[in-house]
């Protein structure tokens, strides 16, 4: 039984933006020697996602504008707030990511594959994506590989 | 994009680079601001400038030796911060209880090439008015450099409100006229006592970098369209006031938006984000 766990950082540079992380998914089931098994994917921010689309950029836009449509930065004017708009204790500062967390609840948290003769099987157009909704921030993310070498 | 302006009042807290050279200044960072974030490489707080459409930051240290036996940031550690990027531009901070403070500041500025000092009355714990400052006062009109005051609400717990009330900066703004003194966060919830000083004393100056509830667009519109009509910033005040973010208490990215859509002229915007710094901080800028 092989159990590994990567933890893997990744570096947003803008406020919304769709990273590509199919690469660094392939390379850890590829280190792990696994052949068989699942390949699990976590972020460990709650205004940030994971999520699988197609790899191209016209859709990464559409995920983005539609999700802030959905759940915008800032609540339209006049209609309603965000209670998560108060001082934080904990933090030292005010909540106002409302919006982002609300995101990264609709695009979801986590992603899991198969593992077949040590490959991701995954759709040919398939691409795992980091979701940074709160950006540019140095961001943490787990890869677990569970498997049978 | 062209990078163009200032945010005047950054605290470098959550810099992994400084933290894994000084790990003091974690602790600092959780017990004496009491932040929380995750700590971040340089990059993101360069990348958040990028965001913003700025080219550089001010930042800022704390010297609460008397008060607090804290000291967040040494002059030296700012220094060396700012060696990592020209991006930054660094301020010091001196105890003013303590005798020698003129002369660390003369030797923060003179020696290791800082710009301007940060005092923040209701952490060190001396009213702006008392005259045990005033020494350090004098030094900074002789070095020309700025003083930026944080003023108004206090989060920290333990620290009294009253030593950041707007009126006791009249004092040092009169008796200093040669001093260029900003007050930060609009000194906040004093606003309009605020803004009577800095039409009063050119020499007084505020920042934008006030936060206390809602958001940075609905907080700023109140502050600065309702306690406040903009109209006196606007026409008045146009270059007294400093875009400043706070960071990290709140990103860069979301003060300047919320400052560009207060309703400002553009010329109004560029000497708020910009020139009035510039100003301030000299060849620096």
């Amino acid at each position: 039984m092989i159990i590994k766990l990567e933890r893997i950082e990744v570096q947003s540079r803008k406020d919304l933006e769709m990273i590509d992380i199919t690469a660094e998914l392939e390379r850890v089931v590829a280190e792990s020697g696994a052949r068989n098994g699942i390949v699990l994917a976590m972020t460990t921010h709650t205004s940030s996602g994971l999520l699988v689309t197609e790899g191209i950029e016209c859709l990464e836009r559409d995920v983005l504008a539609h999700l802030e449509r959905l759940a915008p930065k800032e609540p339209p004017e006049g209609s309603y707030g965000y209670w998560h708009n108060r001082y934080l204790d904990y933090d030292g500062r005010l909540g106002f990511n409302a919006g982002d967390h609300l995101k990264s609840i609709l695009g979801g948290v986590n992603c899991f594959f198969p593992i077949e003769n040590g490959k991701v099987v995954r759709g040919s157009r398939q691409r795992v994506y980091f979701v940074e909704y709160d950006g540019p921030l140095a961001r943490t993310a787990f890869i677990q590989v569970i498997g049978e070498a | 994009m062209l990078l163009r302006g200032i945010d005047f009042h950054t605290h470098p807290l959550l810099v992994r680079e400084m933290i894994a050279r000084h790990p003091e200044l974690a602790r600092a960072a959780r017990e004496v601001y009491f932040i929380g974030n995750n700590f971040q490489p340089l990059e993101s707080f360069l990348l958040e400038l990028d965001l913003a459409g700025l080219e550089k930051a001010v930042v800022l240290p704390m010297d609460a030796t008397t008060a607090r036996h804290e000291t967040v940031y040494t002059n030296e550690q700012i220094a060396e911060l700012c060696t990592l990027s020209p991006r930054l531009i660094g301020f010091a901070s001196v105890d003013p209880h303590q005798p020698d403070a003129p002369d660390r500041l003369e030797a923060a500025v003179r020696g290791m090439g800082l710009h301007g000092l940060k005092l923040a009355p209701a952490l060190q714990g001396f009213f702006p008015d008392d005259r045990l400052a005033y020494p350090v006062y004098e030094r900074a009109r002789a070095l020309n450099i700025p003083i930026l005051f944080h003023a108004g609400m206090s989060w920290e717990p333990g620290s009294r409100l009253q030593y950041g009330h707007p009126m006791r900066f009249e004092n040092v703004a009169a008796d200093f006229p040669g001093l260029r003194i900003v007050l930060a966060h609009l000194a906040w919830p004093w606003v309009v006592d605020a803004v009577a000083l800095a039409l009063k004393y050119p020499n007084l100056y505020l920042d934008t970098s006030a936060l206390y509830f809602d958001n940075p667009r609905d907080f700023l519109r109140y502050a600065m369209c309702h306690q406040v009509p903009l109209t006196v910033f606007e026409r008045s005040l146009r270059h007294q006031l400093l875009f400043g973010s706070n960071y990290p208490r709140v990103e860069i990215k979301n003060m300047a938006r919320a400052v560009r859509g207060l309703g400002l002229s553009e010329d109004c915007l560029d000497l708020v984000f910009r020139t009035n710094a510039g100003k301030l901080l000299g060849s620096k800028a």
